[in-house]
């Protein structure tokens, strides 16, 4: 009984906390900025749309210094964005033809949890059809991959998936007509270190790819 | 173009740097894993990033951000997320948060087509609006009907959430708790969704 009034306890106090929190940054913003909510509340027009892992050690805005208004926000399992799900095409959709970003960026992580689920020979439920995805990048990439070992095998297998992830974006039919009226928005593949706290540019080249893909995934007309 | 792309380089070393300053051990201290306590669900709307307005740290929030905040029976992208977080992580609470002036709840005010995959996307919450219609037509005006919108979509997705078996599960066994609340956009506060009849006079909101 003590134990769970504890339990209870905790529980109410790191909720309090939230709103606590949440009281000082507004306080703190409107001392500021008196209009900087009233402003805010009036819309948005973000550049960027972030596409990242819902790992709670890599809250988008805050590893790259923007503010609220700034970035339009999706995080999953691992990055992913899979051609069947609602979910993450629509956030695309929206972002692409409503907002009108300039900017895509698919983010990894090295030391990803679910890379490393999905790479562990065990039944993981509900996780399997989601988590099947990164296995798939391995075996697109298998040859390469079998060439490395341990942690760089890993590390490896992080930045192929972003690199497919960038590749599945620019397969939407959103992203493939609006780049093709107005040159954006471009696709960027990055990877958080947390060795360093910095982002990496993988480079991923937009213009050759999109002619790539669209040999085969030509939306366009 | 590539300004704007600086502007998020240059914004990432400058909170490497500052962080370090802080705490040299910070980032290695991250490298070593994840426990957070808390399960955030979320709006994709870039006005409200979770971490900043709630004053968080890195490693305390898991974070799932869509199109209004939804949790869709059958939706694997956020079934796996709680999924993860719930049996995997072990987190305590799941929180879904709702926000004023929210796109796609005033976009579920009508039916104008947005796009076929944007419009499967808010089918359920159009549906909320018609289930409620007498409701939200005795409001004064759609800011006020966009609101209850929100409201009601928090809540259905927090019904979805309950139903899911890991959560369900972890609500038994070890007193997981899932809330509802709402941003405020234009006073950048967070309000707790009470519900009716069911709140249990803590300030907490919990259907279970
Ligand atoms: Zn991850
Ligand atoms: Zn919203």
């Amino acid at each position: 009984m003590a134990e769970k009034a504890q339990v209870k306890k905790y529980l109410q106090e790191s909720h309090d906390k939230i709103f606590e929190n949440n009281r000082k940054w507004a306080d703190a913003q409107s001392a500021k900025d008196p209009q900087f909510f009233e402003e805010l509340s009036k819309g948005q027009s973000p550049n960027y749309l972030w596409i990242g892992c819902a790992d709670s050690r890599i809250p988008a805005e805050a590893i790259t210094g923007l503010g609220p208004g700034e970035m339009f926000i999706h995080r999953n399992i691992a990055n992913l964005v899979c051609n069947v799900d609602l979910n993450a095409m629509s956030v695309v959709e929206y972002a692409v033809s409503h907002l009108k970003v300039k900017h895509i960026i698919v983010c990894g992580h090295y030391g990803c949890g679910g890379v490393k689920a999905a790479m562990t020979p065990q039944d993981l439920g509900i996780l399997n059809p989601w988590l099947r995805n990164i296995r798939d990048v391995y075996r697109l990439h298998e040859k390469e991959l079998d060439t490395l070992e341990g942690e760089a095998k890993y590390d490896r297998l992080v930045e192929l998936n972003v690199l497919e992830q960038c590749r599945n974006v620019m397969k939407t039919a959103a992203v493939q007509k609006c780049f093709a009226e107005n040159e954006f928005p471009v696709v960027h593949g990055w990877v958080f270190g947390f060795k360093d706290g910095l982002l990496k540019d993988l480079k991923f080249d937009h213009a050759a790819t999109l002619k790539d893909i669209q040999k085969i995934y030509n939306l366009t007309s | 173009m590539t300004d704007v792309l600086d502007h998020i380089l240059t914004g990432n070393r400058h909170y490497r740097n500052q962080t370090l300053t802080h705490d040299p051990t910070f980032f290695d201290t991250l490298s070593k894993g994840q426990s957070p306590s808390v399960l955030w669900i979320g709006c994709a709307d870039s006005r409200i990033p979770e971490t900043t307005i709630c004053a968080s740290q890195p490693g305390e929030l898991f974070v799932h951000r869509n199109i209004a905040n939804c949790v869709h029976a059958g939706d694997i992208n956020a079934a796996s997320v709680v999924e993860y977080a719930v049996t995997h992580l072990k987190v305590k609470k799941v929180v879904v948060c709702g926000h004023t002036s929210c796109g796609g709840a005033v976009a579920s005010l009508g039916d104008a087509e947005l796009g076929e995959v944007l419009d499967s996307w808010l089918h359920p919450v159009r549906e909320l609006r018609r289930k409620h219609k007498s409701e939200l037509d005795a409001l004064p005006d759609d800011n006020a009907r966009a609101v209850r919108v929100a409201e009601l979509n928090v809540r259905q997705s927090i019904e979805v959430l309950r139903r899911h078996p890991a959560v369900r599960r972890a609500a038994s066994d070890r007193g997981l708790t899932v809330h509802g609340l709402i941003y405020d956009l234009g006073l950048g506060e967070l309000r707790v969704l009470e519900e009716s009849g069911k709140g249990k006079g803590n300030g907490l909101w919990s259907p279970n």
